[in-house]
This record gives C-alpha cells, sequence and structure tokens, in this order.
C-alpha cells in the first residue's frame, strides 16, 4: 500500500501485533489529543477545587512585613497584609502602620519621602502620618494598625476585615 | 485500526445497553443525520458554537457558584477571592465572562444566517418562535451576570438597565419593583438576579434548547438557496 522503500522499514517496525506505521502514528496522535484534553481541562479543575491557600495572618493574625534595617527613618512602604494594603512609615517617633486605602475613592496612597506626608495620587489628598487628611477630599482618617518591632522585624497586625 | 480495540468495547458496551432498551434504533434515527452539501459553511455553524458556549458556560458557571457569594458584604469580596487566591480562577471567570460575550455574539449571528437563507419560513415558523425565546433568554443571562460581581459598573448598569423596565406604560413601576425586590438596587436584587441566573434561566434555557433541537432534527434544516 505505501512505497517500496518505506516497506522494508515497515517490515523492521512491525511486532507481533502488526501495528503499522500509519496505525501507530494514528495511535499516538489520538493518545496525545486525549491526555492533552484530559490534563489541560482536569488540572485546572481540580485545582480550582482545591482548597485555596488562606494566607498566613487572615484577620487579625500577626505580619511579618519587613527587616528593620530595611526601612530606615523616613522612608515608608506598602506591604500587603492579609491580602489588604497597609503602608508602614518609619517616622523620627517610630513605625506606624495605616491603611493603605484612601478613605475618599480607594487609591492605594504612598509616603511622599520629600514632602514626609501621605500622598494620594488620584486626588492630591495629603495626610499627616496619624491618618488625618489636611483639608482634602478624604472623609476621614485612614485607619491605623497596631505595628511592633520583633527581633529586628517589623510585624504588622492585620485588621479585622 | 489502534483504535479498534476500544471501538470493540463502546460497541459491547452499546450492545449490553441494546439487549435491554432497544437504544441504538431510535438513537441512529435521531443522531446520524448527514450534513446536506449546502450547508457545509462556516456560518452554518454559529448555532452550534452558541450551544457549546453555553456548556462551556455550565460548567464553568457551576465552579463559580462553589466560591461567589450572592450578598452585598460578600460579593466583591469574594471575586476578588477567585481572581487571586482559588487556582486558576482568574481562568475560570475570564473564561466565563469572555464567552458570555461571545454567546450574545455567535446568538445573533446564527440569527442573522437564519434570517438571511430564509429558514425561518413555513414550515419552520415555530423553531424561530424557540429561537427568538434562546437568544432572549441568552440576553438575560448576560443582564442578571452583569450585576454579580457587585461592584461600580455592575451596580449602576443594573440601575440604568432595569430603568428602562420602569418606562413600560401603566405597570412599569410596579414591574420594575417586582424585578429589583424593592424600588431601587439593593442587596435584594443581588440575590433575585442571582437566583435569576443560575436557576430560572438554565431551566427555561435547557428546555428550551431541547424543544429547538427536536424541532430541527424533526423537520432538518431549510434547502440550499
Amino acid at each position: 500500500m505505501e512505497g517500496t522503500r518505506q516497506v522494508g522499514r515497515m517490515r523492521e517496525n512491525q511486532g507481533q501485533g502488526g501495528v503499522t506505521r500509519r496505525g501507530f502514528l494514528k495511535y499516538l496522535m489520538v493518545a496525545f489529543s486525549a491526555v492533552a484534553t484530559v490534563v489541560g481541562v482536569a488540572v485546572p479543575v481540580i485545582g480550582y477545587l482545591w482548597p485555596p491557600k488562606t494566607q498566613a495572618g487572615q484577620a487579625g493574625g500577626r505580619v511579618a512585613v519587613a527587616d528593620e534595617a530595611d526601612l530606615p527613618v523616613g522612608k515608608g512602604q506598602v506591604f500587603s497584609v492579609a491580602n489588604k494594603p497597609v503602608l508602614v512609615i518609619h517616622t523620627p517617633e517610630g513605625f506606624r502602620a495605616l491603611s493603605a486605602v484612601c478613605t475618599h475613592l480607594g487609591c492605594i496612597v504612598y509616603w511622599d519621602e520629600g514632602r514626609k506626608v501621605i500622598a494620594c495620587p488620584c486626588h492630591a489628598a495629603f495626610l499627616t502620618t496619624n491618618g488625618a487628611a489636611n483639608p482634602g477630599p478624604p472623609p476621614s482618617p485612614l485607619s491605623t494598625l497596631r505595628v511592633e518591632v520583633q527581633g529586628g522585624r517589623i510585624y504588622v497586625e492585620g485588621g479585622s476585615t | 485500526m489502534s483504535t479498534a480495540a476500544s471501538r470493540g468495547w463502546g460497541r459491547r458496551l452499546m450492545d449490553w445497553l441494546d439487549e435491554r432498551f432497544d437504544l441504538s434504533e431510535p438513537l441512529e434515527k435521531f443522531l446520524r443525520k448527514p450534513v446536506p452539501k449546502h450547508a457545509i459553511r462556516w456560518y452554518f455553524c454559529l448555532g452550534g458554537i452558541t450551544f457549546f458556549l453555553f456548556v462551556v458556560q455550565g460548567i464553568t458557571g457551576i465552579l463559580l457558584s462553589l466560591y461567589y457569594r450572592p450578598t452585598p458584604e460578600h460579593a466583591y469580596e469574594s471575586i476578588l477571592f477567585i481572581m487571586n487566591n482559588v487556582r486558576f480562577g482568574w481562568l475560570v471567570r475570564s473564561i466565563h465572562s469572555w464567552s458570555a460575550s461571545l454567546m450574545v455574539a455567535t446568538c445573533i449571528g446564527h440569527m442573522v444566517r437564519v434570517y438571511v437563507t430564509g429558514s425561518y419560513k413555513n414550515p419552520r415558523e415555530l423553531n424561530w418562535v424557540v429561537g427568538m425565546m434562546l437568544g432572549i433568554l441568552t440576553l438575560g443571562f448576560g443582564f442578571t451576570g452583569y450585576l454579580l460581581p457587585w461592584d461600580q459598573r455592575a451596580f449602576w448598569g443594573s440601575t440604568v438597565g432595569s430603568e428602562i423596565l420602569g418606562t413600560v406604560p401603566w405597570v412599569g413601576k410596579t414591574l420594575l419593583a417586582l424585578l429589583r425586590g424593592g424600588q431601587d438596587v439593593t442587596g435584594l436584587t443581588l440575590v433575585r438576579f442571582y437566583g435569576g441566573h443560575v436557576l430560572v434561566l438554565p431551566s427555561l434555557m435547557l428546555i428550551f434548547l431541547v424543544l429547538h433541537f427536536i424541532i430541527v432534527r424533526r423537520q432538518g434544516i431549510s434547502g440550499p438557496l
């Protein structure tokens, strides 16, 4: 059925079951498609159903965010604490941790090192390290979170929600 | 040739079932319908694609319902959880969202094809009507599903969208209250839309789909232009 050139090699490949080259390739293709489909569908579905990891320090837990040395006086950085953005500032009086979600429209605030204020990029709100807005859009101050340093690590206590 | 073994397997299973239920013959008549030559065109596939997307929506929707929580307090949060914490959650939700839009598009495409080829004409008028019901249900899925993320866009989209119902003469206000479960879009609207999205609409959809398929098999598709 095929060229004479192939016949020799085919005989060579033919086992006792009499598998032809065409048959073998067909089998390979079907098997590959089947495996690819099963893996491609089963892996995401099983992964999806598998109980998701709940981050350490969900509501209320203490989370180590950084080393004390990484955040010298005058610096501030936003960290993820229990899936919520938290701004940690190293003021001359010590560390402060505040929710980094602006109470105006929910933008993520940042620490403006030069001006030594918390700034919101969306509507130019400037807040003190207490989280209070000097006249500006945010209707209420940012909530404060407990922060402590232990053994050179900065720990933030996650909020209730 | 290599699949002969598996075919033998299926054959034997079919024989076993036939012995008890005599399935092959009636099924054969129903399933073995060669596609007429004039219909071997991509635009004759739009209905089938729409159905395929509906199946995709069913599967991904069931998966989403395992994590989604239809309350004002938790709806948006559970969506964030699906997107950020659940493995492949982003994939499942994105597929659900994209094939929702695609399903509306292919549904309209199918309708246009049926219109252009004149397939809705006698004797197929009733299947056109059933198809219209399926189209309306599809839009219903889109409308109710839009509110579920419970973000600003969802809230205002549903507020404005449902407002349209309020403009119906005489009974508009009543219908609006009935749809929203109150005067405004609230948590009650959210559960109402969720219930409609996952229970009411799918049930109706299945009924009309079965009708649609039975009718098209009974009548066959329309002839060439």
